[in-house]
């Protein structure tokens, strides 16, 4: 198993594809970099002008961790884009190229061959996100350094000490990746009905676009039914930069995106094993 | 014996005058035994929607008017409450206007209205509690133009050498912020918080300690950082 | 020959298509040691067939038993002893061909050593190319390379699938020959699908041909071809004249077709000299005689309504 797995994450870094993700995010996020630089300031007087009326302050808050939450802020929708460019390819991929007929005929189960493509587009995926954390908080950190995280929270200004931050971006990272995974599943799943991987790259993307656009509109009806979307669910990193943690959404959450992969998966599996492969 | 008597009677008579001035005076004259001071602070700041982690951070004061908040992390203060110096809470042009005696939390003060003339300035009257033994400011309530009121309790050592508070209460009114919505943690938790509108109370404790008095600070430290 | 020991062994095998019906109610027997020519026209069913022995495709009904194991039930364990190419040889066109090798023998779950892959790869003359990617390989190289994969495992049985198309007549000489050696040397047994008659007529043994998903002729390949009855076309200068001679002999018995001039007998191949002789005797002049093999004659006709159809 683990050596078909490597199998797969060879073909997948092979393919130059692969290296789109990881060039787009360390194009973008050095850029953010850069602009901080020059007009962070402006940044952070802008999130405390409020408070700058009454008080007096000091501190570094233009630190690696307030850029590092904007990046994930910024960016978390636009990582699934990048990620259904490897995981909308995993099956197509093969259809396209002509490669299931030898991939098939080998002594290999159909449905081993789904785990293994999907744990290698997770592994994709977990690398990606780990990617960003490696250049928004450890590049940051030597660019900008820690501090304390400010952060707005709905109608209140919470300051998070230094020391009470690092962990709250591994879990939000480590949950982003959940996040990311269902986003994978999806295009995993739409990857296996079709023999290009154009069609699973787009629908996917339509769909998360779709539903953003869906949960944007203050319509009561749209509001009710976010909950059920799993993009809501994407963005509830954000749940790890609260005090106290609410564990009920958190769980809430982690099953929506969990039950999403689970169904994903096991569609992707239950269609696998019954197509006739005629490409 | 008659003159020693003369002299307590004529202290408590000085002490316990009614004459504003006199009373503001003996404030500033007592505090200018103070030149320059360094003190550790600890911050605590008791505010509905702001919520900002406990912070320690170096108070640097030099007369006349000189103060600097340095930090490690990240520390905030009250702009109001940053100077406690008389002469801070006294500025420019004033009519003083003796008001009652009271007890405030069992320490015998004299309280006493000050009216600036001056129009530019923010505050548009403050009322000191002045200890009547001690010469210290005990409490000041400020009205201002812009910010509401707001009140400064100190609280001294029993003890103390120099006229320096152990804490300082700092309470005021503040309204519900207007947060841009740029980078919001929207949550479900926070989307559904609401604060009532008009105005709260909020609190900043400070807590100082480890005053180091009268050592000569160089004007050097009064200087903006560069960043 | 053994003839009694099955390798492919397909009953009542169907397979639809929406509307069509790709397979229909097909039977055959491979054995060990044979070279089976699986013939038909384009769109008869080769292609669906090989794709459910490979289990590319599931059937709808009937049985495949491979090596006497059920292939539904036993996929893994048969197609550990099956090498095959399907249709056109396709690879992973970024990867070079020495990785594709190794890749394909790893996933077979053999032990892969350099050793192994450029063994293979000088069997089909591809040992100098071993680092370049396969998408700078032309169709022919690919080709190889296919049967160099089908190889690579040492597998019993070997399914191939229009190996020779595309290829110069060199190369197609080439993968006859080398069809011939894995049989004769190395003892495989090999499944070979074509649309060419005389391909299959010079490699295999035994040899079906399917028309329509059905099985329209099936046997040893020396006797469908050689002991059948032939087709003679002759054609003479004056065909009323030579009506009438045949009318009075046993000859016209044999007479197939007329047109004009042209007569088709279905003569066995050792009355050919003596028909010839007989018109000659009888004053009957005559431009050319041609004979044709029934099954030939067959083959092509089906060939014919299916690039027709």
């Amino acid at each position: 198993m683990l050596d078909l797995i490597s199998i797969e994450l060879y073909k997948i870094f092979k393919k130059w594809r692969t290296y789109i993700g990881f060039i787009a995010l360390g194009v973008l996020v050095p850029l953010i970099h850069i602009a901080m630089v020059l007009e962070g300031k402006n940044t952070i007087n802008f999130m405390t002008r409020n408070i700058q009326e009454s008080f007096v302050f000091v501190g570094n808050l233009l630190n690696t961790y307030l850029i590092s939450y904007i990046i994930l802020t910024s960016l978390a929708i636009h990582i699934p884009f990048l990620i259904t460019l490897v995981a909308g390819d995993l099956l197509a991929g093969e259809a396209t190229s002509g490669t299931y007929r030898l991939l098939i005929t080998r002594p290999i189960s159909r449905t081993k061959l789904i785990i293994v493509k999907f744990i290698a587009g997770w592994i994709y995926t977990n690398l990606l996100v780990l990617w960003l954390a490696f250049l928004s908080l450890v590049v940051g950190y030597f660019i900008f350094g820690t501090g304390e995280l400010l952060i707005i929270d709905g109608q209140m200004i919470v300051i998070f000490e230094r020391t009470d931050v690092l962990w709250r971006f591994l879990l939000a990272y480590g949950f982003a990746t959940l996040g990311m995974t269902a986003v994978a599943s999806l295009a995993f799943l739409f990857s296996s009905l079709v023999e290009n991987s154009i069609g699973p790259i787009i629908s996917t993307m339509a769909i998360i676009i779709v539903f953003v656009i869906l949960s944007a509109i203050q319509v009561e009806f749209f509001q009710n039914i976010k909950p059920y979307f799993f993009t809501t669910h994407i963005m509830s990193w954000r749940l790890f930069f609260e005090d106290p943690l609410d564990l009920k959404e958190i769980f809430k959450s982690a099953a929506n995106l969990l039950a999403h992969i689970v169904v994903f998966f096991g569609l992707t599996l239950f269609i696998f094993k019954k197509k006739d492969i005629l490409s | 014996m008659i003159f020693i008597l003369i002299i307590i009677l004529f202290a408590n008579i000085q002490a316990q005058t009614n004459d504003p001035n006199e009373i503001v005076k003996s404030v500033i004259t007592k505090f200018s035994q103070v030149n320059d001071y360094e003190v550790d602070i600890d911050i605590k700041v008791d505010v509905e929607f702001l919520r900002v982690p406990e912070s320690r951070a170096k108070l640097f004061f030099k007369q006349p008017d000189k103060v600097k908040l340095k930090s490690e992390g990240f520390a905030l203060l009250p702009k109001d409450g940053i100077d406690f110096s008389p002469s801070s809470i006294i500025k420019g042009n004033y009519t003083a206007i003796f008001e009652r005696k009271e007890n405030l939390n069992g320490v015998q003060t004299s309280v006493v209205k000050i009216v600036p003339i001056n129009e530019n300035t923010n505050i548009i009257l403050s009322t000191i509690w002045v200890d009547d033994k001690n010469s210290i400011i005990r409490k000041v309530e400020s009205t201002t133009k812009t910010q509401g009121t707001y009140t400064l309790e100190l609280f001294y050592d029993n003890d103390f050498k120099y006229p320096l508070p152990k804490q300082m209460i700092f309470s005021f009114n503040l309204d519900k912020m207007n947060l841009p919505q740029t980078f919001t943690n929207t949550t479900p938790k926070s989307s559904r918080r609401r604060f009532k509108d008009g105005p709260v109370i909020g609190k900043v404790y400070v807590n100082y300690s480890n005053y180091k008095v009268n050592k000569n600070l160089s004007d050097k430290i009064f200087e903006e950082d560069k960043d | 020959m053994n003839e009694q020991i099955k390798v492919i062994e397909i009953k009542n095998l169907s397979k639809r298509f929406n509307n069509l019906t790709a397979v229909d109610e097909l039977n055959l027997n491979v054995y060990q040691g044979d070279v089976f020519g699986f013939l038909g026209p384009n769109g008869a069913g080769k292609s669906t067939t090989i794709r459910m022995l490979l289990t590319l495709i599931k059937p709808d009904s009937g049985s495949i038993k491979i090596f006497g194991k059920d292939l539904q039930k036993e996929r893994l364990e048969i197609l550990k002893n099956v090498g095959s190419i399907v249709e056109k040889p396709d690879f992973y066109g970024y990867l070079s061909a020495y990785k594709n090798l190794e890749i394909l023998g790893r996933i077979s779950g053999i032990e892969v050593n350099k050793n192994l892959i450029m063994k293979n790869l000088e069997i089909v003359g591809l040992a100098s190319r071993y680092k370049s990617k396969v998408k700078t390989f032309s169709h022919g190289m690919k080709q190889r390379l296919g049967i160099a994969q089908a190889l690579l495992h040492n597998p019993e049985l070997i399914i191939l699938d229009e190996p020779t198309t595309g290829l110069d007549p060199m190369g197609m000489k080439e993968i006859r020959e080398l069809i011939i050696h894995l049989s004769k040397e190395q003892k495989k047994t090999i499944f070979l699908s074509s649309h060419l008659l005389n391909e299959v007529e010079m490699v295999a043994n035994r040899m079906i041909i399917i028309n329509k998903g059905k099985t329209k002729v099936e046997g040893e390949v020396k006797e469908l071809l050689n002991k059948n009855r032939l087709f003679v076309t002759i054609e003479v200068e004056d065909g009323d004249s030579a009506i009438e001679i045949l009318k009075n002999s046993r000859w016209i018995e044999n007479i197939r077709n007329q047109i004009n001039n042209t007569f088709e007998f279905n003569v066995d191949s050792k009355e050919i000299p003596l028909l010839n002789k007989f018109l000659v005797e009888n004053g009957v002049m005559i431009n050319s005689i041609i004979p044709k093999r029934s099954l030939e004659e067959y083959f092509l006709t089906i060939t014919n309504e299916a690039a027709n159809a």
